[in-house]
């Protein structure tokens, strides 16, 4: 016989839901609010810790790099804004900054010579250069890498080309198609590439395709060309000087 | 006369880039291109006190137009149009109808001008005639940086001076001015 349930069970089972569900909230707030005091514990650790290493985070770019994995784990961007909290205490806002402007400077007055194109390598040792003079900072290519992030909000302007070993970095609009970078691939050990090159195995392209995709990269500066050798080669400024000594 | 040998001359890093030797198609590279090849030519005569080049000589043997250890040589043509933006900028001047020989001036003359006249006027030659020979090849002027000039350079800087109101050349039996002389006003 099913036992008859009564209005005073109905009652008792809403009450102790009501009571269920307060008690979990407040276990939830009781968690919540010891989640966000150990995430504002780890903030303050964070920010004395940054305050202490500031110079150590300013010098040495591996500790740069870490310290910037950190801080994104829990959130912080200290590039976010340059008058950020972050950004006065270490001035890292400004570093990033600073390079950005570098890069900017140094891809704007190699353009003529390699159509906008340069590795990051050799951007890498330009921003150097340009900043021994009074800064004794080292610039890693994390560095770079995050300060053309950054130069990215400006618009389509910058943008980084992984080649097969080498990253580009293009600072001119336009896209570079599969055809492109595949042609520079082939250059990355020389700096140049032949038509004979690129219609042979493995690639196997038609003439008229090797042609074409010359005469477009002719036609953005990006390659110069020897009529010197036995074959015509096409020269990559950027990566035929990116194996080149630096003086 | 060279004083210093080429091979001491820091070549930019274009003179070992193969390209730079053929005649680039696309205008912004050719106008960097033609731009650098300017530079070098006059970093080069600088450097090694030159004033005169013999273009057929030049594309034959200097090792400024003939990159030896890449094979690569500048042409002819090219050669010639490199020259032509240096005479429009005013760094160059023809010496013959064919345009094979000319002054390649990496100091203008009026730039070697001024020069004289401060080597003058800081020695007491103000109001004295000196011979043109005693400028580029006397005792009192070896350690200034004219000694050794071409003598077509000198005249042709002792000409603004005298434009100027600064000297005044008197000509003697020489029509090259080999023998003539200056005097300089203060």
């Amino acid at each position: 016989m099913a036992r008859r349930r009564g209005l005073g069970a109905i009652n008792k089972e809403k009450l102790e839901k009501a009571k269920y569900g307060e008690k979990g909230a407040e276990i939830a707030d009781v968690e919540m609010s010891h989640v966000s005091t150990q995430i504002e514990s780890f903030r303050s650790y964070l920010e004395t810790f940054a305050a202490k290493h500031k110079n150590e985070i300013k010098k040495n770019p591996e500790f740069r790099a870490q310290f910037q994995q950190m801080c994104a784990r829990i959130g912080v961007d200290p590039l976010a804004s340059s008058k950020g909290f972050w950004a006065s205490l270490l001035g890292v806002g400004d570093f990033y900054f600073e390079v950005g402007i570098q890069i900017i400077e140094i891809c704007l007055a190699t353009r003529d010579l390699n159509g906008g194109l340069i590795t990051l390598e050799d951007l890498r040792k330009r921003v150097i250069a340009s900043r021994s003079k009074t800064q004794q900072q080292d610039v890693s290519l994390d560095d770079l890498t995050r300060a053309i992030k950054k130069l990215s909000i400006l618009g389509n302007g910058f943008k980084i080309i992984p080649l097969g070993g080498k990253k580009l970095v293009q600072s001119v609009p336009g896209e570079l198609n599969m055809d492109h970078t595949t042609t520079m691939q082939q250059a990355e050990a020389t700096g140049y590439t032949t038509i004979s090159t690129l219609t042979a195995p493995p690639l196997n392209w038609t003439t008229e395709r090797a042609s074409h995709v010359m005469e477009h990269l002719i036609k953005e500066g990006m390659v110069w060309v020897d009529q010197q050798a036995p074959q015509t080669r096409y020269y990559f400024p950027s990566l035929f000087f990116d194996l080149q000594p630096v003086k | 006369m060279a004083s210093q040998s080429s091979s001491e001359f820091e070549w930019p890093v274009l003179y070992n880039y193969p390209p730079f030797y053929t005649l680039q198609t696309n205008l912004d590279t050719r106008a960097k291109q033609i731009d650098a090849w300017c530079n070098l030519i006059l970093n080069y005569f600088k450097y090694n006190k030159l004033y005169v080049l013999d273009l057929t000589e030049a594309l034959a043997s200097s090792p400024l137009f003939v990159n030896s250890q890449l094979n690569r040589i500048l042409s002819r043509e090219t050669a010639s149009l490199i020259l032509n933006t240096l005479d429009s900028r005013g760094n160059l001047e023809w010496q013959d109808k064919e345009k094979d020989r000319c002054l390649v001036m990496w100091r203008t003359p009026k730039e070697w001008g001024a020069l004289i006249y401060q080597w003058a006027s800081d020695n007491a030659f103000i109001n004295t005639v000196c011979t043109v020979y005693e400028l580029h090849s006397g005792d009192d002027t070896i350690n200034e940086e004219f000694y050794g000039l071409e003598l077509i350079m000198v005249v042709k800087a002792l000409q603004t001076l005298q434009n100027d109101g600064k000297a005044q050349i008197i000509q003697r039996s020489n029509p090259d001015m080999s023998d003539a002389g200056v005097k300089f006003f203060g």
